[in-house]
């Protein structure tokens, strides 16, 4: 603790400012919730250091790459994209920490209510969390104009409140999708950290994004009918999974209509590798040749 | 003596009187008679909350006065009284219910959400150094707050001024409520058993809400909202709902057609007593 208090502390001032922000810090933590005016119930004690912004970076791994002290959750692959029935989202649902399989069965869709969902790519924690606030101020919406929010409103909900927290360590790449009430066209937003705010027909997030893309460019048509749709998302998930070593475990699938979302049953992409290739095409059998595998010390 | 403590001892909102009274909360319960009624039944299948709306000029429009508001998905609220205090209570109260589904993922109890609503209700008076509340003076409504826990058990509750919560089966607030209140009582026992459905509880609470009501009652001038079992998404969940308007002018007109009825029993019984009568 003592080289860090040295590397972004004036010496003087480290004891007075641990003393308070410590304090303060546990005072600050959530429930306080006030009246509900407000636009975030939930302010988060910064690093107690003069500059968290510096401390964040150098601290909170947000690229998988840094020796960061704080590693979280990485690895994924999310897309989602609007055609003439709706939004299809579609997740792995692998997480990684480092080199490691934290978990193969993670939710990476967030049911914000019962017509927006939210992808999680980026740390699970952030996105988990902020969305989850998020389905809290669309609620409080609903229920002071008697009118579900747009996807538009609330996807720049979000990007407000964590612009709040820019540079500070938040990881969130997130799509934000949705059908408005009395319209008769989808919605979809990207929304990440930076305070990046996009709309558009088609998004994928995370690692394994480039090869969802792939395969989602060369597929993708807006007149499509919805089962066409969902295995044009099934394969773009099944082939980044296939080339990202940080994405896998099962196909999650939510289809977004007019009168809310409904859920898939899992595809594990171990069995579509099964499905989509029973024998590896391109590759005469007589060619594939097993490696023979001797135990160290045993000659022959 | 009375008299004179009164004037001495009602004008701040920290000093009770030597009789023990503390006459501006006492002057609030007063406000709350200055609004229209508002009625709440609460039965074994739900709870029914009825209120009036005074539409003073044609020109008015009926929706916009909002007599029984949503506070989640499974809890509603009838006021009276000051109305626009109603507001910062609901904001506070649809916002602990909000938090409360946020930290703990389920939806808040009915009762946990009316005692914040009360403890609201002790936090007036000047401002103490860093504190600040939120009003100076206390409150000038009455709430009646009906919902339904998971365990699909209805309440009904009545918060007040003095930050008093009761939980209750049956109470009136505003204008009408002492009317209100012995009709409601005596009709629950004899033509109910103590024991009513839910629509048989809608049935009461607009006949006793007609009877003290200053215009004649139609559908755009009185509010009929329940909480019951209902649907979420194909799920079975507590549900809090406005009746719809079809269903409240059928059962004003049948009502209407009982009243007739009733007259017309009477006046062929006794033809002379109406005779009387005017």
């Amino acid at each position: 603790m003592n080289d860090f208090k040295q590397q972004f502390l004036g010496d003087t001032l480290t004891k007075t400012l641990f003393s308070e922000t410590e304090a303060s810090a546990t005072t600050n933590g959530l429930g306080s919730t006030g009246s509900g005016f407000e636009t975030t119930a939930h302010k988060f004690a910064l690093a107690p250091l003069q500059k968290p912004v510096e401390f964040a970076k150098t601290h909170i791994d947000n690229t998988s790459e840094t020796q960061a002290r704080i590693q979280a959750a990485h690895g994924t692959t999310t897309l989602a994209f609007k055609f003439q029935h709706g939004v299809i989202v579609c997740t792995d649902s692998r997480a990684t920490m480092g080199n490691v399989i934290a978990s193969q069965t993670v939710k990476k869709v967030i049911e914000i209510n019962e017509f927006l969902l939210g992808t999680m790519a980026g740390g699970a924690a952030d996105c988990s969390f902020w969305e989850r606030e998020l389905g809290r101020q669309c609620k409080l919406y609903a229920l002071r104009n008697k009118k579900r929010i747009t996807v538009a409103g609330a996807s720049k909900i979000l990007r407000n409140m964590v612009l709040n927290y820019k540079g500070m360590g938040l990881s969130m790449g997130t799509m934000i999708c949705g059908w408005d009430e009395d319209t008769t066209d989808p919605a979809l937003f990207y929304v990440d950290s930076d305070g990046q705010r996009l709309e558009n027909h088609l998004f994928s997030v995370g690692s394994g994004s480039t090869f969802a893309y792939s395969v989602l460019d060369a597929g993708y048509h807006y007149n499509m009918e919805v089962e066409e749709a969902k295995e044009l998302a099934r394969r773009a998930i099944y082939h980044a999974t296939y080339r990202d070593a940080f994405s896998g475990g099962y196909v999650r699938m939510y289809h977004i209509k007019q009168d809310g979302w409904v859920a898939f049953d899992l595809q594990d992409v171990g069995e579509l590798d099964i499905h989509y290739y029973p024998e590896r095409k391109g590759v005469p059998d007589n060619q594939v040749q097993e490696e023979i595998i001797r135990p160290a010390g045993v000659s022959v | 003596m009375s008299e004179a403590s009164r004037s001495d001892y009602d004008r701040g909102v920290n000093t009770f009187s030597p009789e023990g009274r503390f006459y501006q909360v006492e002057y609030a319960l007063e406000a709350i008679k200055l609004g229209s009624t508002a009625i709440g039944i609460q039965t074994s299948e739900g709870a029914v909350l009825a209120a009036e709306k005074r539409v003073t000029s044609s020109l008015l429009v009926p929706s916009s006065i909002e007599k029984i508001v949503k506070i989640d998905d499974h809890v509603g609220c009838a006021v009276a009284g000051l109305t626009p205090d109603s507001r910062i209570i609901i904001e506070h109260a649809r916002g602990q219910a909000q938090s409360h589904k946020f930290t703990y993922d389920e939806p808040i109890l009915v009762r946990s959400v009316s005692q914040s609503v009360c403890d609201l209700a002790l936090q007036f008076g000047e401002s103490v150094g860093e504190s600040k509340p939120k009003m100076s003076r206390p409150f000038g409504v009455a709430l009646l707050i009906a919902g339904m826990d998971e365990d699909e058990k209805p309440s009904l509750y009545h918060c007040e001024p003095t930050g008093t919560l009761v939980k209750t089966r049956l109470k009136a607030i505003g204008g009408g409520q002492e009317g209100a209140q012995s009709k409601l009582e005596a009709d629950f026992e004899k033509d109910y058993n103590e024991n009513p459905t839910l629509e048989q509880a809608k049935h009461l609470a607009l006949k006793v809400l007609k009877e003290v009501m200053e215009d004649k009652i139609t559908k755009t001038n009185i509010e009929l909202s329940f909480v019951t079992m209902g649907e979420i998404r194909g799920k079975k969940a507590p549900l809090f709902q406005y009746e719809n308007e079809e269903a409240l002018g059928q059962l004003i007109e049948r009502i209407e057609r009982e009243k007739r009825e009733q007259d017309a029993l009477e006046f062929g019984e006794s033809g002379d007593r109406m005779e009387e009568d005017h």
